[in-house]
């Protein structure tokens, strides 16, 4: 009996659409899989079902009755609960309150009803008690619980909406086995009463002992859907990927070997810190060297810690044969290292201010810069601008009257005024369109050529592939595995990713 | 040695776990430093009688700062609350003029007062909350917008209260000053109100509006009603200013705003929301009073007493800020 039905459901944001086309049919008592690589539509789907993202286009049936849902009210009464991957906790609010949030339990309906509430809360807290971890206790705040105990709630908050159909969107990154397995003797429960569960996971493993049917997306469009019983997870991946999955990296790839003529640019010793442990790497003058894996794998806390902007516990990073390990972003960049976030608007670009004043705040520093004079600035801005044809109309418009890809490449310029040794790029072509990522990129190699070392994190695969002349591929906050020469394939990458988390 | 750093850490993680349950501990040692403080200068400031002086003049900032806590724990603002109060006070004073000053003159215009404060509270949360309008300037405005009603309805200070409305207040009921009646009144229902959904909800709200949009929560509602209890709690302060000046002024709430987001402040309630108590807003809003009434007890000169009284807020912020950080490192 299919419990939830949905047939081409689309969403765009602006320009870009993060659902082109999403199908999707899940029986009743069955857990159904949805596979797909970074920013495919999953999570977009699951919004859209859950009501917290409005559709722009497509129907959606429960119990073959056609429904429109508002909001994420509506979405519960029509019986549906998800599982957030970002978590929708109340950090200042305690396990048993964020459990109940939802539909608290109320005396005259005005008081909270803290008997009712604790008691309900106790239900769902007991099913995990065994694997909760120190520290865990229905009153404790859920801001002072570690991460995998944070994921737990959301988990039994998800429980508790008692929903005929429920979401969990990557409910189990961060829970280790023990917690996995408890909670998946419960997902087996939920199926046996008839209630249909939708399951998002990266980890091959746990699809193949939780799921029943998989479906597909790519591209923001459902591709197929298929029995977990009669694939495997070659299959699985290659449709994913779509044609091209054993085609070798890229026509333009990068050569595979960087001659270590000039030595190291940087290496990094067994460095450890938040979101990462015991990496250890180092990288040539003239290499770019690929972070890959999943997304939150420790790439991005690696990079910024690298700059001065994460904690480092232990581990040393050299910057050519002296000891680097910058205190801040402030010291890294005297130090002549430069980072380049995909995360404009947080850690690039300076708000409402011109073009001129984006571009020279590195200048500045560097060169211990006091007075600035406009016009003796342009001679050295200009040409940084003009190496990636960055497009604009006076040097003091303000950069928000560019695009986003423009504004990167200003970002990107303001790195180029006074040379860095090493470049860090933490995902730069986030939300940029294509003819500027190929200009930065361009750019990019060529400043490999001229001898610095780079470090390229990418969530897309194929930049990575085109660029990187190594790829390291991360799981769960360390290398995993290397890719080189000819391995640096699609389905390598993916398969690393995937398997071993 | 390992020992002993296991103790200190127990200690910090216990004076944590107090810190969580009563965020207001810190607020309530400024204040029972502050009073000691104010009897070291002069003993005579201790007394059953200026104290009872010090909670009248100050019950209308207590208030003020209850109101503001609330739409503060929804990570909102309300910048406009000293010209509800304005408002209520000339709106009250008038009436209770124009009607003869009599007991039932009186309790009708209290009852005006409150839907006057509901209603000043109820545009407020449209603005900021249906039509999603910045809290900080959107509340700036409705600000001089109720003070400009003010004005029209009272131009001049002045006008007196009914002497049965502020020999009420200022005087005593079975030998027990009127305004301990008025606390206690306020303790119970503070604590009735911690009890109801809507402050949990606030709370939630608070704490990530995002969050709590996709737990299910009605947002928007829930803000609006933040606001509304922010006028109804404005409007019982000007109740109290009224019984402290016995008169009515259309500038008297302007400068309290800004006192009242300090007392909350002061308290240990976070501005961004999700974080706070009422009893902490309170014990801020007496921290204020008790710093101006040490201020005039050391004898200050009068040119000094404005930066004398600014020097001893920050200081005082600043001993709640250090008493948090040790408590959570």
């Amino acid at each position: 009996m299919s419990k939830l039905k949905l047939s081409g459901v689309s969403k765009a944001y602006g320009a870009t659409l993060a659902l082109r086309r999403g199908d999707l049919e899940v029986l009743a008592g069955e857990v159904h899989v949805l596979m797909g690589s970074n920013g495919s539509g999953k999570s977009t789907l699951c919004k859209i079902i859950a009501g917290s993202v409005r559709p722009d286009a497509g129907k959606i049936l429960i119990d073959n009755r056609p429904v429109t849902i508002t909001g994420p009210r509506s979405a519960r009464a029509e019986g549906i609960g998800i599982f957030y991957q970002e978590l929708s906790l109340a950090a200042h609010r305690s396990v048993e309150e964020n459990i109940c949030l939802a539909a608290l339990p109320t005396r005259s309906h005005l008081f909270v009803d803290r008997a009712l509430l604790k008691q309900r809360a106790a239900r769902y807290i007991q099913l995990f008690e065994e694997v909760a971890g120190e520290g865990f206790s229905a009153d404790a705040l859920v801001g002072n619980l570690r991460p995998d105990q944070r994921q737990l709630v959301e988990i039994m908050k998800a429980l508790a909406s008692e929903a005929p159909i429920l979401i969990f969107d990557e409910p189990t990154s961060a829970l280790d086995r023990a917690q996995v397995d408890c909670f998946f003797e419960i997902l087996r429960d939920l199926t046996w009463q008839d209630r249909g569960i939708i399951f998002i996971s990266h980890r091959m493993d746990e699809i193949k002992a939780i799921g029943d049917r998989v479906t597909i997306i790519r591209d923001g469009e459902t591709i197929t859907t298929l029995n977990l019983a009669e694939t495997d997870a070659t299959s699985v991946i290659r449709l994913m990927v779509g044609g091209s999955g054993d085609m070798p990296a890229s026509q333009s790839s990068a050569p595979a070997v960087v001659e270590g003529k000039d030595g190291a640019a940087m290496t990094v010793r067994n460095l450890s810190g938040r979101g990462f442990r015991n990496v250890s790497f180092e990288v040539a003058k003239g290499e770019i060297l690929g972070f890959g894996g999943l997304h939150g794998q420790g790439q991005s806390a690696l990079l910024r810690s690298i700059f001065g902007a994460g904690s480092i516990s232990s581990g040393e990073v050299l910057i050519g044969d002296s000891r680097f390990d910058a205190s801040s972003p402030r010291d890294a960049i005297r130090r002549g290292c430069a980072y380049v976030s995909g995360d404009r608007g947080r850690d690039g670009v300076i708000s409402g201010r011109p073009i001129i004043e984006n571009v020279t705040p590195i200048h500045y520093l560097r060169d211990r810069l006091m007075i600035a004079r406009p016009s003796k600035l342009r001679d050295k801005v200009v040409p940084a601008l003009q190496s990636m044809h960055t497009k604009f109309q006076s040097l003091f418009d303000p950069i928000n009257s560019l695009s986003g890809g423009n504004q990167q490449k200003v970002i990107i310029a303001r790195w180029l005024v006074d040379r860095p040794d090493v470049l860090l790029l933490d995902d730069p072509t986030k939300g940029i369109d294509l003819s500027a990522k190929a200009d930065l990129f361009a750019l990019i190699r060529q400043l490999a050529a001229e001898g610095l070392g780079i470090l390229l994190y990418s969530s897309e695969d194929a930049e990575l592939l085109g660029n990187a002349n190594r790829i390291l591929v991360f799981n769960g906050g360390s290398v995993s595995r290397e890719l080189t020469g000819t391995d640096r394939t699609r389905y390598n990458l993916y398969q690393a990713a995937y398997e071993a988390a | 040695m390992a020992e002993v750093t296991i103790t200190s850490r127990t200690r910090a993680g216990g004076m944590r776990k107090l810190l969580e349950r009563y965020p207001f501990l810190p607020a309530l040692a400024i204040v029972v430093a502050l009073l000691l403080l104010n009897g070291l200068f002069s003993p005579n400031s201790l007394s059953y009688r200026s104290l009872t002086g010090l909670l009248s003049t100050y019950m209308a900032l207590v208030l003020l700062a209850i109101a503001q806590t609330y739409v503060i724990y929804a990570g909102d603002i309300d910048l406009s609350a000293g010209s509800i109060l304005s408002l209520v006070n000339v709106a009250i004073v008038v009436l209770m003029e124009r009607w003869g000053g009599g007991a039932g003159a009186v309790l009708l215009a209290l009852a005006l007062g409150l839907l006057l404060g509901l209603g000043c509270g109820l545009l407020n949360g449209i603005v900021v909350a249906a039509l999603r309008l910045q809290a900080i300037v959107a509340t700036f405005a409705t600000s001089i917008f109720f003070t400009g009603f003010a004005l029209y309805i009272l131009p001049v200070a002045g006008t007196p209260a009914p002497a049965l409305f502020w020999r009420t207040y200022g005087g005593r009921l079975l030998g027990v000053p009127f305004v301990f009646y008025i606390l206690a009144v306020l303790v119970v229902l503070l604590l009735v109100l911690s009890r109801t959904r809507l402050v949990t909800q606030l709370l939630a709200v608070g704490d990530d509006q995002q969050a709590a949009f996709q737990t299910g929560l009605p947002v928007v509602q829930v803000r609006i009603k933040g606001y509304l209890l922010c006028g109804l709690f404005s409007a019982l302060a000007a109740f109290c200013i009224t019984g402290d000046t016995a008169s009515g002024d259309p500038l008297v709430g302007g400068r309290m705003t800004l006192y009242s987001v300090a007392a909350v402040v002061l308290g240990g309630s976070a501005l961004s929301g999700g974080w706070g108590t009422v009893v902490g807003s309170l014990l801020g809003a007496l921290t204020i009073g008790l710093i101006n009434s040490v201020v005039f007890f050391m004898g200050t000169p009068s040119e000094w007493q404005n930066f004398v009284q600014g020097f001893a807020i920050l200081v005082v912020l600043m001993a709640g800020v250090l008493a948090g950080r040790r408590a959570r490192a």
